[in-house]
């Protein structure tokens, strides 16, 4: 049934689909996709606890339950963690086990691409979190402002951990997206035109186009301040004639649009779930979409809001206030149309549908704060307070975590087969519903009386104390809450009810496969009429249903199994970790038996830089391989011969 | 096409997206606009600093613009000479194709010669280096990142200059020459930009 | 399933229920959501923040107009719409796709709320950047100079050198100059104006502008490293005669010389105890700080410490057990703190210092009450 070629020589390719090696050397959009879901949800932990234990230390005033070098530590890792690697992560497993089944397609268009995407994901965490492990975590704020950053200000390696960590994380975003747009554009099901397409899929496609533009100013920002640091450099360094400004432009023209890849894919996720409880289509699609993909344009023109206090003079101020408030329309427009979507339907209150309108509510919250912070006079007393924290608080929880967990809950059943417990998930909303709130929803009041971000402590009289107190107690609720979902998504793989294929009477094409998917996605291939296809299936004319055409006698052609995208990220790993730590001794990476004398770029750096090239070349020279399948015959009922068919294979 | 009795052309099989370009071309046009993007940031740093610090040094006085001009014409004769391969590949002419992969990378190491020499009569006749100034930080960073980048591309060139002699080419390959291409063309504007915008406007 | 999902909620409800009230009347002034408090944006003493209240209250009311119509809209579409007991499940509603002319009122409709808010934002960018030339062409000119972690102003026309507190005439336009030493700093007095930041190698400028004499607290709003949540200051406002009477003050040297550091005046009960912290203090401490006050060195200036209200850039009131405890335990006080272990080598940053602190200096309790007897003599 199935054979695959050995590949260069006698280095045969992987064939093993289970198991640890099966895992590691997975091709598969959906395993890879679930790879990313349980990095990004340990990593939403691992944010979480340094989150607790910020909350914990505001609790009371000049409390010391962290000294203040650990609390800097603490909210520089909370930030860079939360930002990297839990949303972008769990929006990137979405991106991966849907976005294919959504198009029709069998995989993405670059398979072992998408595997390095993964790993090197893994190593670019590992690399940061590592820092905890040497005392030395970076203490910089997650957006690093320099010359803080500079050696003289920030001697130890906390800094190198992070820019080097990053760097690994930003080739991880790139190569998704190179594949995601090369998918989405080439990979189609014949008849799914552009229009036709699921809004979670436009929204893959537009934040793709947002990382690979933005993600290059902020990996040359990061060269800038390492060669800065290690180099002597003066890009950011004001007694050899560099302006710090700099870095924050350049790191806010990457930064800006890096909170739009967050969102995006959360509205994308939102578009899909409340049209299935509603039973009704999503009101003004095409607005919908182009709205994304104004907000995408749009997000590059807005940065410099983000540095409204640091003295850019009437015009830029205005200008970039003018823009600012021109974003906030096709956020709006959203809005409305999720509002028109609910109008006039049939709304049932499952657990993904809580999460869907709790979106819209906190969002939209979220949003107001954010109107306010686009008028410079406003935002004067506004920016690096905790207004500003509650500000994107709610737009990240109450907008991207509650759409990833609505996506969680509402995909399960395609993902497993089985079917998460309504009722529990319910108790579990409302917990997180009401944590968020409490701990966010005072930061509004600290931000107005004058509370600035960022503190490791404050003082009594300030009269801060019981917005911190309540704070933190909400804090507390909302991690119980996630928790208990991480816990019940764990059980659920175990214990849940069988759910069969479509168990919500949704939508869009993924649901037209078996739970969870077979390997090869799709049986046949679909010639799409509408959007919406698998409705128009079941609910609609005969007109609008969905063809299918049998694949040829060769039977449908998978690609084979790869080591070389783990190696070439334990190659970067390497290289990376050679740049943290050279200059440094030996000792200091190997504690006890390291010795005194000290690393230079040849020990470590070079050995993993050969590594990676090595990794590349056997994966040009073992090629994408390929075997056949041959699928269930159940899946090709009603499916027409491919010689019949006058449509291409 | 799913007919098996006529086999189509392996090179227009890869042509049936829904776009009708290749996933790989489609790829490195991504990729080719991020590295835009990258390359931005990198001028947009250098032009800044010349505009605030005009004076720090007189670039007039430290380069060569004979030389440059020589490796930046060495450059676009490199994509001329690609160009030449490319269309070889399509004309299945192995012999053409080595030829001009081989001068395309002659004309690319002499590009970096060319650099290389550059960069060490800086450090030691003129005394420009990394930290020597802010100019010092933004031109290194900057040329050499395209340095690299053009390194990179002899590396890829030279590879498939080899894989060329392997019982494994296949004119299917063609399209790789044509990505490399891409790529190659994309350095070599990158250059005519950086020339421009680095070298030839400090002699206005 | 069903009673402890109720029963839940009802927790939760309750939890909020007391929250509520603990964060809209906080204690301290006992205001409503602490509107008095010492940094609070809502009580503005001054032209500016008078003007960034108003146009936030411009916002305020815009968004709430719209969380009303908007969210309104979500909670009424979702109450009216909901599947209720005893519907038939295969119902399916009319598949509307949408309804152009509408999209393109809500559309119309948001860009006119957003021109409500963008004409006072434009002149509020206006006010804060254009620094008013007054009638009588006298404006106090003072450098704002951000230190790791601590504040110098300098009067230039006065030739005073001063820490942490900023003095001003009230009723007049103060003009700052601002300057960072080392990292990015931010300048924000709340109850007078929105925040500026201090950058290095960057001059930037505000004005600030107090209506009635008064004390106010500032605060570091970017952040600074280990000691920025330590990183306060303090404002006083004076009457016009007041302020003179400080200039002068502020001008006359409180030390008896460049070659004698003892204080000019000080109680005759407390002089072998001021005599000591005189000599403790130039072995200590006077390289780091200056109690010339025409000099500025690498500390906070001291020439008239006796007089100010805080310490260690108000954090601490200025009393005996505060000031004993800052000398001897600045660590504690100020993590990462550069008087008790001295100023690193730029070139070196992990070696010996470039510049000694307290760290090794044992000072006894004995010793740290001589100095606060000294300083307290620096009227």
């Amino acid at each position: 049934m199935s054979t695959t070629q050995a590949t260069y020589g006698t280095w045969s390719r992987p064939l093993k689909k289970t198991g640890l090696v099966g895992f590691l050397t997975t091709v598969d959009h959906k395993k890879i996709g679930i790879g990313y879901a349980i990095g990004a949800l340990f990593f939403l932990l691992v944010g979480g606890v340094e989150a607790l234990i910020i909350r914990l230390q505001l609790m009371s005033p000049e409390n010391n339950l962290v000294d203040a070098e650990t609390y800097n530590q603490l909210f520089t890792m909370h930030g860079t963690t939360m930002v990297f690697l839990a949303v972008m992560p769990l929006s990137a497993a979405f991106f991966n086990y849907i976005m294919p089944l959504q198009i029709g397609a069998r995989d993405v268009a670059f398979p072992r691409l998408n595997a390095l995407g993964l790993w090197c994901f893994i190593a670019g965490g590992v690399i940061v979190n590592l820092s905890w492990f040497f005392q030395a975590a970076p203490a910089i704020g997650w957006f690093g402002y320099a010359p803080l950053t500079s050696k003289q200000f920030d001697p130890d390696i906390g800094t190198d951990f992070w820019i080097i960590g990053l760097q690994i994380l930003g080739i991880a975003s790139l190569a998704g997206s190179f594949n995601f747009i090369t998918t989405i554009l080439n990979m189609r099901a014949p008849g799914l035109t552009m229009m036709r397409l699921p809004v979670f899929t436009w929204m893959t496609l537009i934040t793709s186009f947002l990382i690979i533009l933005a993600f290059p100013p902020i990996t040359i920002a990061l060269v800038e301040l390492m060669f800065d640091r290690h180099f002597g450099t003066h890009f950011f360094n004001v007694a050899g004639g560099g302006k710090p400004i700099l870095w924050q432009h350049v790191f806010w023209i990457f930064g800006h649009p890096e909170v739009y890849i967050l969102i995006l894919p959360a509205m994308g996720i939102i578009s899909e779930v409340l049209p299935v409880f509603s039973r009704k289509p999503l009101f003004g699609y095409p607005l919908v979409v182009f709205s994304g993909a104004v907000i995408g344009f749009l997000g590059f023109a807005v940065w410099s809001h983000h540095m409204f206090t640091t003295g850019l003079g009437i015009v830029a101020t205005s200008a970039f206030a003018f823009l600012t408030m021109l974003i906030s329309i096709p956020t709006g427009v959203k809005i409305f149309n999720w509002i028109g979507t609910l109008w006039g339907g049939r709304i049932s209150f499952s657990v993904p549908m809580l999460y869907a309108l709790g979106f819209i509510w906190m969002f939209m919250m979220g949003g107001f704060t954010g109107i306010m912070h686009s008028s410079p006079p406003v935002d004067a007393q506004q920016q690096d307070s905790y207004f500003v924290i509650a500000h994107f608080h709610y737009v990240l929880i109450g907008g991207s975590i509650f759409a990833l967990l609505c996506g969680i809950y509402f995909w399960f059943p395609k993902v497993t087969g089985k079917l998460m417990d309504e009722a529990v998930g319910k108790i579990f909303f409302y917990t997180i519903f009401f944590g968020f709130n409490l701990a966010f929803f005072p930061m509004h009041i600290l931000g107005m009386t004058g509370m600035p971000r960022r503190t490791h402590t404050y003082k009594a009289e300030m009269g801060w104390a019981e917005p911190n107190f309540w704070s933190t107690i909400g804090a507390l609720i909302l991690g119980v809450g996630i928790a208990a979902v991480v816990l019940q998504v764990i059980y659920s793989c175990f214990k849940g009810k069988p759910s069969g294929n479509n168990p919500w009477d949704a939508r869009t094409l993924e649901w037209d496969t078996s739970s969870p998917p077979k390997e090869y996605n799709f049986g046949y291939t679909p010639i799409i009429k509408a959007r919406d296809q698998v409705w128009e299936n079941n609910h609609g004319t005969d007109l609008k249903k969905m063809d299918k055409i049998a694949p040829d006698s060769h039977g449908i052609h998978m690609p084979d199994q790869s080591w070389w995208p783990l190696v070439v990220s334990i190659g970067l790993f390497i290289a990376g970790l050679g740049v943290v730590f050279h200059h440094q001794t030996w000792g200091m990476l190997i504690p006890f038996i390291g010795g005194d004398s000290v690393i230079s770029l040849l020990h470590i750096t070079m050995p993993g830089l050969l590594l990676t090239f090595f990794g590349i070349y056997m994966w040009a020279l073992e090629g994408p391989g390929g075997y056949h399948l041959h699928p269930d015959p159940e899946e090709l009922k009603s499916a027409i011969d491919p010689k019949e068919s006058g449509h291409w294979e | 096409m799913a007919d098996s009795s006529t086999h189509a052309d392996p090179l227009e099989e890869l042509k049936n997206t829904n776009t009708g370009v290749e996933n790989k071309k489609m790829a490195m046009w991504a990729f080719l606009a991020s590295d835009c993007m990258f390359f931005g940031t990198l001028i947009s740093t250098h032009l800044i600093y010349r505009k605030i610090y005009p004076t720090v040094v007189d670039p007039t006085a430290i380069f060569s613009i004979e030389l440059t001009g020589f490796s930046s014409f060495i450059l676009l004769m490199s994509s001329f000479l690609m160009a030449l391969s490319v269309s070889a590949s399509h004309k299945k002419n192995m012999k053409s194709l080595r030829f001009f992969l081989f001068g395309t990378i002659i004309f690319g190491l002499i590009f970096l010669g060319g650099q290389v020499y550059e960069f060490s009569h800086f450090v030691h006749e003129r005394n420009l280096t990394l930290s020597s100034n802010v100019f010092g930080s933004t031109f290194y960073v900057l040329t050499g990142t395209h340095g690299v980048h053009v390194a990179l591309g002899v590396l890829w060139l030279a590879s498939w200059l080899g894989y060329t002699y392997s019982k494994k080419f296949k004119w299917e390959n063609a399209l790789d020459i044509e990505t490399a291409g891409l790529y190659w063309h994309f350095v070599d504007i990158v250059w005519i930009v950086i020339f421009t915008a680095v070298y030839l406007v400090e002699y206005l | 399933m069903k009673w402890l999902t109720y029963i839940w909620i009802g927790i939760l409800l309750l939890i909020t229920g007391i929250s509520i009230p603990q964060c809209l009347n906080t204690a301290g002034e006992g205001s409503f959501i602490n509107k008095t408090g010492q940094q609070s944006t809502l009580d503005p003493q001054g032209p500016i923040a008078q003007n960034q209240l108003d146009v936030f209250y411009v916002t305020l009311w815009v968004t709430l107009f719209l969380f009303i119509t908007v969210g309104g809209a979500l909670a009424f579409a979702t109450w009216k719409f909901r599947v209720r007991k005893g519907d038939d499940p295969d119902f399916i509603p009319a598949q509307s796709h949408g309804h152009p002319l509408v999209e393109l009122g809500l559309v119309v409709g948001s860009a006119a709320l957003l021109v409500v808010i963008a004409i006072p934002t434009f002149s509020g960018i206006l006010l804060k950047d254009q620094i008013p030339v007054p009638e009588d062409g006298e404006v106090i000119e003072i450098n704002v100079t951000g230190y790791q972690w601590w504040w110098g102003f300098e009067y230039p026309e006065h030739g005073i050198h001063t820490a942490n507190e900023i003095v001003f005439p009230a009723g007049k336009v103060v003009k700052l100059n601002l300057k960072a030493n080392d990292v990015i700093h931010s300048f924000w007095l709340p109850k007078l104006a929105g925040k500026l930041d201090l950058i290095p190698g960057r001059d930037n400028k505000m004005w600030i502008q107090a209506d009635e004499p008064g004390y106010f607290w500032g605060q570091c709003a970017e952040y600074c490293g280990d000691s920025h949540a330590y990183m306060l200051f303090r404002a006083v406002a004076l009457s016009e005669e007041d302020y003179a009477a400080w200039v002068v003050d502020q001008q006359t040297q409180s030390v008896v010389g460049e070659a004698d550091y003892s204080p000019v005046n000080f109680e005759e009960a407390d002089k072998d105890l001021v005599l000591k912290g005189t000599d403790l203090f130039v072995q200590n401490c006077a390289r780091c700080h200056s109690v010339d006050p025409n000099v500025q060195t690498m500390g906070p200036n001291l020439a008239h410490f006796g007089s100010r209200t805080s310490i260690a850039a108000g954090w601490l009131e200025n009393e005996p057990e505060n000031l004993e405890h800052w000398i001897l335990h600045p660590d504690k006080v100020k993590p990462g703190n550069f008087m008790w272990k001295g100023f690193p080598d730029p070139y070196n940053p992990k070696g010996p210092p470039q510049m000694e602190g307290l760290k090794d200096a044992n000072l006894t309790r004995e010793d740290a009450q001589a100095l606060v007897a000294y300083l307290y003599s620096l009227k």
